[in-house]
């Protein structure tokens, strides 16, 4: 049998290697692309976190703020400043409601419809039955 | 052409091609295996870095979510001369080079107004100069002359985030910055003893911030990843990425209103009477929570460094004083709860001496001459003499149990740390006269939280809680981590003793009781004064006291526990600085504003509520 040429052999050769510099420079690029990729991904991701650690930053920086306005003192020092008078009730001030204050204000306004003189409330009429009054504001029920 | 040639020149191209890759072959060989390790230690110290991400420490809250303590980050500001020295030489045009070193300067006096600092001064900061360093690390700038350029050179620490962003837009040349977490108090001295203080070097130091360290610092992570020529982050190049752990959040049972009402009060009797020390404490009952502890003197938290070593002291848990008449609820309770006595049962207060085994004792004098005295009229007008006898009807090992049972002569176990036992001796090192002092609130020693607590006892059924302050810790995400339950220590009095003696003790505030005209007309305060006799110089003085006021409301059912503790007061018009004088009014005055904050329910309604309830007029 004839051995093959050798030009035959050195162009076979060089297909190969051609083929093989194609083929590892396409593999080359192609790391280089995704590598490009990772790095474009982690750098916006990097800039994601920075950004959200500064917008917790400034979160704190708010709650510190919202904090020191909100501090008891701070209130009354507005409160001095501001000339708004206002003071804590006491006890002598409180009137304790225990009925339903929806019914209470109800009943108060059917008096005001009627004109019913307050002081009248709880007493008798002139024929001995006591005033009642109901309760008209339906939709409060 | 022959064909021999073009075949040999094949072949020759071939193997130069062979050569090319077997000499790229070989210096990989080299850089890969030879040299790999030299190479390196050189990339390493020129592109590695480790950074460390520090881990926010998590924020202390009162019961309500207000901010007690927080982390805020604040900036380190410092300039490299020698980076604008070099900014400015890249420009290789004269003309275009001073317009850019005309618009530096001009911004530089921006950032000096906004830093309030003379312009200057940062003119001088921003002069390139060189430090001396060791020969041996002097190889950076070629030269081996001991000394490198300066690259590091502060200009303002403490810089907050909004004008740190204001400079950030200037774009100054030369500018770089450090960012720390500073712990900032929002209340300042609000619950100071409570919360506790970060010095400067951010250990914590006492109070909640030392005693919780291990959840409130997190921890901190780090990145292992690579930098560029400008010493920027190459993200790609992340080898390792252990993200930091923030802090635990933790929440008190502080309550920030209640704690300032107290804070407040302890102002006014500072100013008013010039104590040595004073402590008002407020906590529930039922669970043992402390709602707030403020102490005088205090400090502000922001300027720990200012405080005197006085002030830096939590004195309701720290001081130990003789608690006075207070502790009488001790033999009256025991004594009752024995079943040895009645409210109605009689004791001659007349008496100066009595026999007791065998002994003839004498018996504590008395503020006011008293005759027979009922159980009930010995508590509420404070008798001496009826507190020793029954003690005395005890003995003295019952009573001592029960005055250990009351939570005496032990710590609370407050989760604070740092607290006092108080002083009590076993019976057996007793001197003959201690069954008859002790019952009175002498010859023992205690903190002002330990008499709170015994009262507290009283309130809750005759159960004795662990006191705690803490509420729930949360993770930074808000899941909880850890809750903390009412913890029983002791069940000193039987509930319906305990029930007869808060009766009892309502009376003191009655018409005849030492504090007669400190009750609130349908509340039914009770409580018990205490004006014990300060020792000086070995020897009980006649002129200086403790006063106190310990005590609950409402009788029937308590809510809230209350202690006014004054030590060494002073009363400007020079009368006594007892118990009713001193401490009474500030229990009234807080008691007004704490029923008003926490709505508490009269237990009888008055006149005027009760034509409000019948729908009267409006």
């Amino acid at each position: 049998m004839r051995p093959p040429p050798a030009r035959a052999f050195v162009s076979q050769l060089m297909s190969l290697t051609l083929i093989l510099l194609v083929f590892s420079g396409s593999l080359g690029l192609g790391a280089v692309w995704v590598r490009q990729e990772i790095s474009g991904a982690a750098n916006r991701s990097h800039v994601i976190e920075n950004r959200i650690a500064d917008v917790e930053r400034r979160l704190d920086e708010v709650n510190a703020e919202v904090a020191q306005a909100l501090n008891p003192q701070a209130l009354l020092q507005r409160n001095a400043t501001m000339r708004l008078g206002l003071s804590n009730p006491r006890e002598i001030q409180v009137v304790r409601v225990g009925e339903s204050v929806e019914l209470r204000l109800a009943a108060k306004r059917n008096r005001e419809i009627f004109n019913v003189p307050t002081e009248r409330v709880g007493s008798e009429s002139a024929g001995g039955a006591p005033y009642t009054f109901k309760i008209i504001t339906a939709s409060l029920r | 052409m022959s064909k021999g040639f073009a075949t040999n020149r094949l072949t020759l191209l071939a193997l130069l091609v062979v050569a090319c890759f077997m000499g790229v072959g070989v210096r990989l060989v080299f850089l890969q295996v030879v040299d790999r390790d030299t190479l390196l230690k050189f990339v390493d110290r020129a592109r590695r870095q480790i950074v460390v991400e520090h881990a926010r420490r998590g924020t202390i809250l009162d019961t309500n979510g207000n901010l007690l303590a927080m982390s805020r980050s604040e900036l380190t500001l410092a300039i490299d001369p020698w980076m604008l020295v070099e900014y400015l030489q890249a420009e290789k045009n004269e003309k275009r080079r001073g317009v850019k070193s005309r618009e530096q300067e001009a911004k530089r006096a921006e950032m000096a107004a906004l830093l309030g600092m003379p312009a200057a001064e940062v003119e001088r900061i921003f002069e390139p100069t060189m430090r001396s360093v060791s020969f041996e690390r002097d190889k950076r700038d070629g030269t081996s002359d001991g000394k490198i350029k300066d690259r590091w050179v502060k200009l303002r620490e403490g810089v907050d985030e909004p004008t740190f962003a204001k400079i950030q837009k200037l774009k100054v040349q030369g500018l770089t910055f450090e960012r720390i977490y500073r712990r900032v108090y929002p209340g300042g001295g609000l619950a100071a003893h409570i919360v506790g203080f970060l010095n400067n070097e951010g250990t914590p130091v006492t109070g909640v911030e030392r005693r919780l360290d291990l959840y409130l610092k997190g921890q901190d992570g780090w990145i292992e990843s690579e930098k560029d020529g400008a010493r920027r982050e190459l993200a790609q190049f992340r080898s390792r990425d252990v993200p930091a752990k923030d802090g635990d959040n933790v929440a008190l049972t502080i309550d920030s209103v209640i704690q300032h009402i107290l804070e407040d009060e302890l102002k006014s009797i500072a100013a008013k009477f010039n104590p040595h020390f004073a402590t008002i404490i407020a906590s529930d009952p039922q669970t043992g929570a402390i709602l707030g502890m403020a102490n005088y003197p205090t400090f502000d938290l922001n300027n720990f460094g200012k405080a005197s070593p006085d002030s830096l002291r939590n004195a309701a848990t720290e001081y130990l004083v003789e608690p006075g008449s207070t502790f009488k609820i001790v033999a009256a309770g025991a004594a009752l709860n024995e079943g040895i006595v009645t409210p109605d049962t009689q004791f001659d207060c007349s008496l100066t001496s009595i026999n007791y085994r065998g002994r003839d004792l004498k018996l504590p004098r008395e503020d006011h001459p008293f005759e027979e005295l009922s159980v009930a009229e010995i508590v509420s007008h404070s008798s001496n003499r009826g507190a020793a006898q029954l003690a005395m009807k005890l003995g003295d090992q019952k009573f001592y149990e029960y005055v250990r049972k009351y939570g005496f002569g032990r710590r609370t176990e407050l989760s604070l740390g740092l607290e006092e036992a108080g002083i009590l001796e076993p019976p057996k090192r007793w001197d003959s006269l201690t069954i008859t002092r002790m019952p009175m609130g002498h010859a023992i020693a205690a903190t002002p939280l330990q008499i709170h607590m015994a009262m507290s006892a009283v309130a809750n059924s005759g159960t004795l809680l662990r006191p705690h302050l803490f509420k729930e810790i949360r993770d930074s995400k808000g899941n909880i981590v850890r809750t903390f339950a009412p913890e029983k220590r002791e069940q000193v009095l039987k509930p319906s003793t305990a029930a007869l003696l808060a009766q009892l003790l309502h009376g003191v505030l009655l018409p005849g009781g030492t504090a007669a005209g400190f009750d609130i007309a349908g509340f039914d305060l009770a409580g018990k004064t205490g004006t014990a006799q300060k020792i000086i110089d070995g020897r009980y003085s006649n002129s200086r006291y403790v006063a106190s006021f310990v005590g609950f409301f409402p009788a029937s059912r308590p809510q809230i526990v209350l202690s006014v503790i004054v030590d060494d007061a002073r009363i400007p018009t020079g009368g006594m600085a007892s118990g009713r004088n001193v401490s009474a009014p500030a229990f009234h005055h807080i008691a007004e504003q704490l029923i008003q904050y926490l709505e508490i329910k009269p237990v009888a309604p008055a006149s005027g509520n009760l034509l409000a309830m019948r729908g009267g007029v409006l």
